[in-house]
Protein backbone atom coordinates (compact mmCIF):
# COMPACT_ATOMS: atom_id res chain seq x y z
CA UNK A 1 0.00 0.00 0.00
CA UNK A 2 1.27 3.85 -0.70
CA UNK A 3 0.85 6.86 0.66
CA UNK A 4 1.77 10.20 -0.76
CA UNK A 5 2.38 12.52 2.77
CA UNK A 6 3.79 15.75 2.18
CA UNK A 7 4.58 19.28 3.84
CA UNK A 8 3.40 20.73 0.72
CA UNK A 9 1.30 24.30 1.89
CA UNK A 10 1.17 25.89 -1.29
CA UNK A 11 -1.44 23.70 -3.08
CA UNK A 12 -4.53 22.54 -2.02
CA UNK A 13 -5.28 18.61 -1.71
CA UNK A 14 -7.12 18.48 -5.12
CA UNK A 15 -4.47 19.87 -6.95
CA UNK A 16 -2.04 17.63 -6.24
CA UNK A 17 -4.03 14.61 -6.46
CA UNK A 18 -2.89 14.31 -10.52
CA UNK A 19 -2.39 10.84 -10.42
CA UNK A 20 -3.33 9.30 -7.57
CA UNK A 21 -6.74 8.93 -5.82
CA UNK A 22 -8.01 11.33 -2.70
CA UNK A 23 -7.51 8.75 -0.05
CA UNK A 24 -3.83 8.55 -1.16
CA UNK A 25 -2.89 11.93 -0.24
CA UNK A 26 -2.18 13.10 2.89
CA UNK A 27 -0.75 16.74 3.85
CA UNK A 28 -0.20 18.50 6.28
CA UNK A 29 -2.81 20.63 5.32
CA UNK A 30 -5.47 18.28 6.59
CA UNK A 31 -3.27 17.79 10.08
CA UNK A 32 -3.73 21.43 10.47
CA UNK A 33 -7.39 21.41 9.53
CA UNK A 34 -8.01 18.48 12.06
CA UNK A 35 -6.47 20.72 15.12
CA UNK A 36 -8.28 23.57 14.00
CA UNK A 37 -11.56 22.34 14.10
CA UNK A 38 -10.76 20.24 17.11
CA UNK A 39 -9.63 23.34 19.33
CA UNK A 40 -12.27 25.33 18.10
CA UNK A 41 -9.66 28.23 16.68
CA UNK A 42 -10.58 31.23 14.44
CA UNK A 43 -6.90 31.48 12.64
CA UNK A 44 -5.28 34.33 10.73
CA UNK A 45 -3.79 31.93 8.11
CA UNK A 46 -0.50 32.99 6.24
CA UNK A 47 -1.33 29.95 3.86
CA UNK A 48 -0.79 30.47 0.22
CA UNK A 49 -4.49 31.46 -1.63
CA UNK A 50 -3.90 28.24 -3.53
CA UNK A 51 -3.94 26.16 -0.09
CA UNK A 52 -7.32 28.04 0.81
CA UNK A 53 -9.67 26.07 0.06
CA UNK A 54 -8.32 23.41 2.41
CA UNK A 55 -9.39 25.43 4.96
CA UNK A 56 -13.04 25.96 4.02
CA UNK A 57 -15.79 26.05 6.40
CA UNK A 58 -13.60 27.25 9.15
CA UNK A 59 -14.21 30.49 10.57
CA UNK A 60 -11.52 33.01 10.01
CA UNK A 61 -13.39 36.23 11.96
CA UNK A 62 -11.82 37.93 14.88
CA UNK A 63 -8.85 35.02 14.57
CA UNK A 64 -7.00 33.84 18.35
CA UNK A 65 -4.76 31.48 16.60
CA UNK A 66 -2.12 31.77 13.90
CA UNK A 67 -1.40 29.19 11.18
CA UNK A 68 1.81 29.65 9.80
CA UNK A 69 2.37 27.40 6.18
CA UNK A 70 4.91 27.97 3.47
CA UNK A 71 3.50 31.68 2.10
CA UNK A 72 5.99 33.32 0.78
CA UNK A 73 3.47 36.19 -0.29
CA UNK A 74 2.66 36.30 3.43
CA UNK A 75 5.75 36.51 5.13
CA UNK A 76 6.57 40.71 4.91
CA UNK A 77 7.20 42.95 7.47
CA UNK A 78 3.44 44.01 7.86
CA UNK A 79 1.63 40.54 8.06
CA UNK A 80 4.47 38.64 10.46
CA UNK A 81 4.22 42.10 12.70
CA UNK A 82 0.27 41.12 12.74
CA UNK A 83 0.25 37.53 13.57
CA UNK A 84 3.01 38.34 15.96
CA UNK A 85 1.00 40.96 18.10
CA UNK A 86 -1.84 38.17 17.77
CA UNK A 87 0.35 35.67 19.54
CA UNK A 88 1.46 38.43 22.32
CA UNK A 89 -1.87 38.86 23.43
CA UNK A 90 -2.52 34.57 23.70
CA UNK A 91 -2.71 33.35 20.12
CA UNK A 92 -1.27 29.83 20.23
CA UNK A 93 1.09 29.50 16.57
CA UNK A 94 0.39 26.39 15.10
CA UNK A 95 3.44 25.78 12.50
CA UNK A 96 2.03 23.93 9.63
CA UNK A 97 5.60 22.38 9.48
CA UNK A 98 9.06 23.91 9.60
CA UNK A 99 11.08 22.75 6.92
CA UNK A 100 14.07 25.33 6.51
CA UNK A 101 13.85 25.78 2.83
CA UNK A 102 12.35 24.45 -0.47
CA UNK A 103 13.69 24.31 -3.71
CA UNK A 104 11.88 26.66 -6.34
CA UNK A 105 12.87 27.07 -10.15
CA UNK A 106 15.40 29.81 -9.24
CA UNK A 107 17.08 28.02 -6.37
CA UNK A 108 16.13 27.52 -2.78
CA UNK A 109 13.98 29.42 -0.89
CA UNK A 110 13.00 29.75 2.30
CA UNK A 111 10.73 27.61 3.97
CA UNK A 112 7.63 28.77 6.57
CA UNK A 113 10.49 27.72 9.38
CA UNK A 114 12.92 30.28 10.06
CA UNK A 115 9.64 32.56 10.23
CA UNK A 116 8.17 30.28 12.38
CA UNK A 117 11.24 30.26 14.70
CA UNK A 118 11.49 33.89 14.71
CA UNK A 119 8.37 34.30 16.38
CA UNK A 120 8.71 31.48 18.77
CA UNK A 121 11.90 34.31 19.69
CA UNK A 122 9.86 37.11 19.69
CA UNK A 123 7.15 35.85 21.80
CA UNK A 124 9.02 33.71 23.56
CA UNK A 125 6.57 31.31 22.63
CA UNK A 126 6.55 27.42 21.16
CA UNK A 127 4.77 26.77 18.01
CA UNK A 128 3.27 23.37 17.59
CA UNK A 129 4.30 21.17 14.68
CA UNK A 130 1.57 19.29 12.80
CA UNK A 131 3.31 18.67 9.74
CA UNK A 132 6.78 16.41 9.29
CA UNK A 133 8.95 15.43 10.87
CA UNK A 134 6.24 15.08 13.84
CA UNK A 135 5.96 11.64 15.04
CA UNK A 136 1.89 12.24 15.29
CA UNK A 137 1.89 13.32 11.29
CA UNK A 138 3.68 9.88 10.41
CA UNK A 139 1.19 8.14 12.75
CA UNK A 140 -1.77 9.36 11.79
CA UNK A 141 -1.02 8.60 7.36
CA UNK A 142 0.20 4.96 8.80
CA UNK A 143 -3.09 4.59 10.26
CA UNK A 144 -4.73 5.52 7.18
CA UNK A 145 -3.07 2.95 5.70
CA UNK A 146 -3.35 0.09 8.55
CA UNK A 147 0.26 -0.38 8.71
CA UNK A 148 2.59 0.05 11.70
CA UNK A 149 5.84 2.08 11.25
CA UNK A 150 8.18 -1.35 11.35
CA UNK A 151 6.32 -2.28 8.19
CA UNK A 152 6.80 1.00 6.52
CA UNK A 153 9.30 2.87 4.56
CA UNK A 154 9.45 6.93 3.73
CA UNK A 155 10.81 8.22 0.51
CA UNK A 156 12.02 11.66 0.50
CA UNK A 157 14.35 14.73 -0.41
CA UNK A 158 14.53 16.21 2.66
CA UNK A 159 16.97 14.15 5.56
CA UNK A 160 16.03 15.95 8.38
CA UNK A 161 11.48 16.16 8.14
CA UNK A 162 11.19 13.41 5.94
CA UNK A 163 13.99 10.40 6.75
CA UNK A 164 14.55 11.51 10.06
CA UNK A 165 11.54 12.37 11.28
CA UNK A 166 10.08 8.70 9.42
CA UNK A 167 13.36 6.89 11.09
CA UNK A 168 12.55 8.65 14.46
CA UNK A 169 8.88 7.00 14.26
CA UNK A 170 9.91 3.57 13.70
CA UNK A 171 9.60 3.17 9.72
CA UNK A 172 12.87 3.16 7.41
CA UNK A 173 13.91 6.19 5.07
CA UNK A 174 15.88 6.69 1.89
CA UNK A 175 16.53 9.54 0.77
CA UNK A 176 16.69 10.87 -2.62
CA UNK A 177 19.53 13.17 -4.48
CA UNK A 178 16.94 15.35 -6.01
CA UNK A 179 14.74 18.48 -5.43
CA UNK A 180 16.01 20.34 -2.02
CA UNK A 181 18.84 17.68 -1.59
CA UNK A 182 22.47 19.02 -0.78
CA UNK A 183 25.86 16.83 -0.95
CA UNK A 184 26.44 15.89 2.68
CA UNK A 185 22.64 16.30 3.77
CA UNK A 186 22.96 11.90 4.69
CA UNK A 187 25.32 12.96 7.48
CA UNK A 188 23.18 15.71 8.85
CA UNK A 189 20.66 13.16 10.44
CA UNK A 190 21.49 10.00 13.32
CA UNK A 191 20.86 7.40 12.69
CA UNK A 192 21.23 8.09 8.79
CA UNK A 193 18.75 6.96 6.30
CA UNK A 194 18.50 3.99 5.80
CA UNK A 195 19.86 4.16 2.25
CA UNK A 196 20.60 7.40 0.11
CA UNK A 197 19.84 6.80 -3.70
CA UNK A 198 19.97 9.32 -6.71
CA UNK A 199 16.56 8.72 -7.20
CA UNK A 200 12.78 7.87 -7.04
CA UNK A 201 12.72 5.45 -9.31
CA UNK A 202 16.06 4.22 -7.44
CA UNK A 203 14.77 3.82 -4.39
CA UNK A 204 11.53 2.03 -5.42
CA UNK A 205 13.92 -0.46 -7.14
CA UNK A 206 15.76 -0.82 -4.50
CA UNK A 207 12.52 -1.59 -1.99
CA UNK A 208 11.39 -4.06 -4.63
CA UNK A 209 14.85 -5.97 -5.20
CA UNK A 210 15.63 -6.01 -1.22
CA UNK A 211 12.94 -5.12 1.33
CA UNK A 212 9.72 -7.32 -0.05
CA UNK B 1 25.53 46.54 52.36
CA UNK B 2 22.75 48.44 51.70
CA UNK B 3 24.45 51.14 49.89
CA UNK B 4 25.59 48.31 47.25
CA UNK B 5 21.72 48.09 46.33
CA UNK B 6 19.36 50.58 44.18
CA UNK B 7 19.22 53.21 44.91
CA UNK B 8 21.69 53.38 47.42
CA UNK B 9 24.39 52.52 44.78
CA UNK B 10 23.58 55.68 43.11
CA UNK B 11 26.13 57.54 45.82
CA UNK B 12 28.91 55.51 44.61
CA UNK B 13 28.46 56.41 40.88
CA UNK B 14 30.77 57.86 38.14
CA UNK B 15 29.02 57.18 35.30
CA UNK B 16 25.42 56.46 33.77
CA UNK B 17 24.97 54.95 30.43
CA UNK B 18 21.34 55.48 28.77
CA UNK B 19 19.27 53.17 26.22
CA UNK B 20 17.75 55.99 23.88
CA UNK B 21 14.49 54.08 21.70
CA UNK B 22 11.93 53.68 24.80
CA UNK B 23 13.69 56.29 27.46
CA UNK B 24 14.39 59.28 25.80
CA UNK B 25 11.50 58.99 23.21
CA UNK B 26 9.65 56.59 21.67
CA UNK B 27 9.65 56.14 17.60
CA UNK B 28 6.92 56.07 15.37
CA UNK B 29 5.77 58.88 12.40
CA UNK B 30 8.36 61.19 11.48
CA UNK B 31 10.61 61.76 14.45
CA UNK B 32 8.70 59.80 16.77
CA UNK B 33 8.34 61.50 20.26
CA UNK B 34 10.37 62.53 23.32
CA UNK B 35 9.23 60.91 26.38
CA UNK B 36 7.26 62.80 29.18
CA UNK B 37 9.80 63.82 31.47
CA UNK B 38 13.39 62.52 29.23
CA UNK B 39 14.57 65.82 28.09
CA UNK B 40 14.73 67.53 31.46
CA UNK B 41 16.12 64.74 33.14
CA UNK B 42 18.86 64.35 30.13
CA UNK B 43 19.94 67.65 31.28
CA UNK B 44 19.94 66.99 35.03
CA UNK B 45 22.45 64.45 34.25
CA UNK B 46 24.27 66.70 32.02
CA UNK B 47 24.75 69.31 34.82
CA UNK B 48 26.02 66.67 37.46
CA UNK B 49 29.11 65.70 37.98
CA UNK B 50 28.35 62.06 36.64
CA UNK B 51 29.79 60.91 33.11
CA UNK B 52 27.10 60.35 30.69
CA UNK B 53 26.90 58.03 27.52
CA UNK B 54 24.54 57.28 25.44
CA UNK B 55 24.23 53.46 24.51
CA UNK B 56 21.71 52.66 21.09
CA UNK B 57 21.04 49.29 18.91
CA UNK B 58 18.85 52.07 16.84
CA UNK B 59 20.57 50.95 13.19
CA UNK B 60 17.86 52.09 10.97
CA UNK B 61 19.47 55.79 10.57
CA UNK B 62 23.74 56.68 10.70
CA UNK B 63 24.64 58.37 14.01
CA UNK B 64 24.52 61.80 12.73
CA UNK B 65 20.41 61.55 11.60
CA UNK B 66 19.97 60.08 14.96
CA UNK B 67 21.39 62.53 16.89
CA UNK B 68 19.72 65.83 14.71
CA UNK B 69 16.40 63.73 15.26
CA UNK B 70 17.02 63.97 18.58
CA UNK B 71 17.79 67.57 18.51
CA UNK B 72 14.60 68.23 16.84
CA UNK B 73 12.97 66.00 19.92
CA UNK B 74 14.27 68.52 22.45
CA UNK B 75 17.58 66.81 23.58
CA UNK B 76 21.31 68.09 23.41
CA UNK B 77 23.29 65.10 22.35
CA UNK B 78 26.33 64.85 20.16
CA UNK B 79 27.73 62.10 17.99
CA UNK B 80 30.72 61.32 20.08
CA UNK B 81 28.39 60.44 23.47
CA UNK B 82 26.64 58.12 20.95
CA UNK B 83 27.45 54.46 21.04
CA UNK B 84 25.59 52.26 17.56
CA UNK B 85 26.44 48.93 16.35
CA UNK B 86 26.73 50.28 12.78
CA UNK B 87 30.27 51.68 13.70
CA UNK B 88 31.49 48.83 15.89
CA UNK B 89 30.74 46.56 13.13
CA UNK B 90 32.36 48.35 10.86
CA UNK B 91 35.71 48.41 12.53
CA UNK B 92 35.11 44.54 12.85
CA UNK B 93 34.57 44.05 8.86
CA UNK B 94 37.34 45.84 8.48
CA UNK B 95 39.84 44.22 10.61
CA UNK B 96 38.50 40.76 9.32
CA UNK B 97 38.45 41.13 5.83
CA UNK B 98 34.99 41.19 5.75
CA UNK B 99 32.96 41.98 2.34
CA UNK B 100 29.33 42.03 3.68
CA UNK B 101 25.98 41.89 1.59
CA UNK B 102 24.02 44.50 4.06
CA UNK B 103 20.22 44.18 5.17
CA UNK B 104 19.83 47.29 6.54
CA UNK B 105 17.61 50.10 6.60
CA UNK B 106 18.33 52.50 3.92
CA UNK B 107 19.37 55.16 6.41
CA UNK B 108 22.21 53.07 8.14
CA UNK B 109 23.96 52.88 4.39
CA UNK B 110 26.16 55.37 4.60
CA UNK B 111 27.81 54.19 7.89
CA UNK B 112 28.98 51.72 5.82
CA UNK B 113 30.64 53.49 2.82
CA UNK B 114 34.04 53.63 3.48
CA UNK B 115 33.68 48.99 3.42
CA UNK B 116 34.60 47.42 0.50
CA UNK B 117 30.89 45.72 -0.65
CA UNK B 118 32.03 43.77 -3.58
CA UNK B 119 32.02 40.12 -3.76
CA UNK B 120 30.30 39.39 -0.11
CA UNK B 121 31.88 37.07 2.36
CA UNK B 122 29.57 38.10 4.62
CA UNK B 123 25.86 39.48 5.51
CA UNK B 124 25.10 41.97 7.89
CA UNK B 125 21.21 42.20 9.20
CA UNK B 126 20.20 45.50 11.41
CA UNK B 127 16.85 46.57 11.70
CA UNK B 128 15.54 46.86 8.26
CA UNK B 129 11.50 47.33 9.47
CA UNK B 130 10.04 47.21 5.88
CA UNK B 131 13.00 45.95 4.16
CA UNK B 132 12.59 42.53 5.48
CA UNK B 133 10.80 41.56 2.57
CA UNK B 134 10.89 37.73 1.85
CA UNK B 135 12.89 38.41 -1.26
CA UNK B 136 15.43 40.40 0.59
CA UNK B 137 16.03 37.86 3.32
CA UNK B 138 15.66 34.88 0.66
CA UNK B 139 18.89 36.84 -0.95
CA UNK B 140 20.75 37.09 2.54
CA UNK B 141 19.72 33.58 2.76
CA UNK B 142 21.09 32.43 -0.45
CA UNK B 143 24.69 34.97 -0.01
CA UNK B 144 25.10 32.78 3.32
CA UNK B 145 24.49 29.47 1.74
CA UNK B 146 27.01 30.27 -1.11
CA UNK B 147 29.99 30.62 1.68
CA UNK B 148 32.07 28.06 2.79
CA UNK B 149 32.53 29.73 5.75
CA UNK B 150 29.05 31.61 6.24
CA UNK B 151 29.31 34.64 8.55
CA UNK B 152 25.85 36.32 9.75
CA UNK B 153 26.98 39.58 12.03
CA UNK B 154 24.11 41.05 13.49
CA UNK B 155 23.34 44.63 14.89
CA UNK B 156 21.51 43.58 17.35
CA UNK B 157 19.46 40.93 18.74
CA UNK B 158 16.45 42.64 19.71
CA UNK B 159 12.78 40.79 19.77
CA UNK B 160 10.78 43.56 19.21
CA UNK B 161 10.20 47.26 20.17
CA UNK B 162 7.64 49.98 20.84
CA UNK B 163 6.64 52.52 17.78
CA UNK B 164 3.89 54.79 18.48
CA UNK B 165 1.61 52.60 16.99
CA UNK B 166 2.36 49.39 18.78
CA UNK B 167 5.23 46.57 18.85
CA UNK B 168 7.22 46.04 16.01
CA UNK B 169 9.44 42.96 15.23
CA UNK B 170 13.39 43.78 15.64
CA UNK B 171 16.12 42.64 13.97
CA UNK B 172 16.73 39.74 16.21
CA UNK B 173 13.55 37.66 15.03
CA UNK B 174 15.54 37.83 11.49
CA UNK B 175 18.46 36.91 13.02
CA UNK B 176 16.99 33.66 14.63
CA UNK B 177 15.21 32.87 11.48
CA UNK B 178 18.70 33.11 9.05
CA UNK B 179 20.47 30.76 11.55
CA UNK B 180 17.54 28.34 11.84
CA UNK B 181 17.38 28.66 7.85
CA UNK B 182 21.52 28.13 7.55
CA UNK B 183 22.00 26.11 10.46
CA UNK B 184 24.84 28.73 12.13
CA UNK B 185 24.65 31.17 14.81
CA UNK B 186 25.33 35.05 14.57
CA UNK B 187 27.44 37.22 15.74
CA UNK B 188 25.87 39.85 17.26
CA UNK B 189 27.72 43.47 17.83
CA UNK B 190 26.00 45.92 20.19
CA UNK B 191 23.37 44.89 23.14
CA UNK B 192 24.10 42.44 24.86
CA UNK B 193 27.74 41.96 23.76
CA UNK B 194 30.18 42.28 26.55
CA UNK B 195 32.50 43.99 23.78
CA UNK B 196 30.09 46.87 22.82
CA UNK B 197 29.23 47.70 26.32
CA UNK B 198 32.76 47.50 27.46
CA UNK B 199 34.10 50.30 24.16
CA UNK B 200 31.82 52.20 25.96
CA UNK B 201 33.31 51.90 29.52
CA UNK B 202 36.64 51.94 27.67
CA UNK B 203 35.76 55.61 26.56
CA UNK B 204 33.72 56.80 29.48
CA UNK B 205 37.40 55.43 31.67
CA UNK B 206 35.36 53.84 34.59
CA UNK B 207 35.20 50.58 35.58
CA UNK B 208 31.91 48.84 35.43
CA UNK B 209 31.05 48.88 38.84
CA UNK B 210 30.96 52.03 38.56
CA UNK B 211 28.79 52.61 35.95
CA UNK B 212 25.03 52.11 36.12
CA UNK B 213 22.62 51.18 33.07
CA UNK B 214 18.99 52.23 32.29
CA UNK B 215 16.89 51.06 29.54
CA UNK B 216 13.40 49.75 28.22
CA UNK B 217 14.68 45.70 27.20
CA UNK B 218 15.39 43.96 30.60
CA UNK B 219 17.51 41.33 28.56
CA UNK B 220 19.05 43.27 26.37
CA UNK B 221 19.86 46.54 28.57
CA UNK B 222 19.92 45.58 32.06
CA UNK B 223 20.99 41.98 31.83
CA UNK B 224 23.60 43.22 29.15
CA UNK B 225 24.66 45.65 31.30
CA UNK B 226 24.66 43.55 34.64
CA UNK B 227 26.87 40.60 32.51
CA UNK B 228 29.71 43.06 32.68
CA UNK B 229 29.42 44.25 35.95
CA UNK B 230 27.38 47.35 35.40
CA UNK B 231 24.30 47.84 38.00
CA UNK B 232 20.84 47.80 35.75
CA UNK B 233 17.62 49.70 35.96
CA UNK B 234 14.53 49.44 33.89
CA UNK B 235 12.28 51.97 33.04
CA UNK B 236 8.54 51.45 32.89
CA UNK B 237 8.06 52.90 29.13
CA UNK B 238 9.30 51.61 25.66
CA UNK B 239 8.68 48.06 25.26
CA UNK B 240 8.57 47.26 29.06
CA UNK B 241 5.89 45.04 29.65
CA UNK B 242 4.80 44.03 33.41
CA UNK B 243 5.53 40.52 32.84
CA UNK B 244 9.30 41.48 32.96
CA UNK B 245 8.95 42.03 36.70
CA UNK B 246 9.09 38.20 37.07
CA UNK B 247 11.49 37.12 34.49
CA UNK B 248 13.13 33.83 34.77
CA UNK B 249 16.92 34.97 34.48
CA UNK B 250 17.04 38.73 34.35
CA UNK B 251 16.26 40.54 37.79
CA UNK B 252 16.74 44.20 37.25
CA UNK B 253 18.50 46.43 40.66
CA UNK B 254 15.56 48.43 40.10
CA UNK B 255 12.27 49.31 38.24
CA UNK B 256 11.44 53.03 37.89
CA UNK B 257 8.31 54.43 36.09
CA UNK B 258 10.82 56.50 33.67
CA UNK B 259 14.29 58.41 33.19
CA UNK B 260 12.65 61.18 35.09
CA UNK B 261 11.83 59.16 38.14
CA UNK B 262 15.12 57.54 38.08
CA UNK B 263 17.36 61.21 37.34
CA UNK B 264 15.87 61.91 40.33
CA UNK B 265 15.99 59.31 42.36
CA UNK B 266 19.66 58.88 41.59
CA UNK B 267 20.62 63.03 41.90
CA UNK B 268 18.82 62.70 45.35
CA UNK B 269 21.50 59.97 46.82
CA UNK B 270 24.29 61.88 46.07
CA UNK B 271 23.23 65.48 47.40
Amino acid sequence: AVKFVTNTTKESKRNLMVRCNEQEVFTSLSAARSLLLQKQHRPLLLVEDSALEDFTGIDTSEPNAVVIGLAPDHFNYQMLNKAFRLILSGAPLIAIHKARYYKRMDGLALGPGPFVTGLEYATDCKATVVGKPENTFFLQALSDLGCRPDEAIMIGDDARDDVGGAQNTGMLGILVRTGKYREGDENKINPPPHLTCDSFPDAVEHILKNLL
Amino acid sequence: MADMDWPGCAKSLKGVILDMCGVLYDSGEGDGVAIQGSVEAVKKLQTSDLQLRFCTNETQANREKFVAKLGRLGFDISVPEVFSPAPAAVAVLKERGLRPHLLVYDGLLPEFDTVDKTNPNCVVIGDAADKFSYENLNEAFRVLLGLEKPVLLSLGQGRYYKETDGLKLDVGVYMKALEYACDLKAEVIGKPSPMFFQSVLDDMGLQPHEVLMIGDDLVSDVGGAQNCGMKGVQVRTGKYRPSDEGHATVTADGTVDNLAQAVDLILNQRN
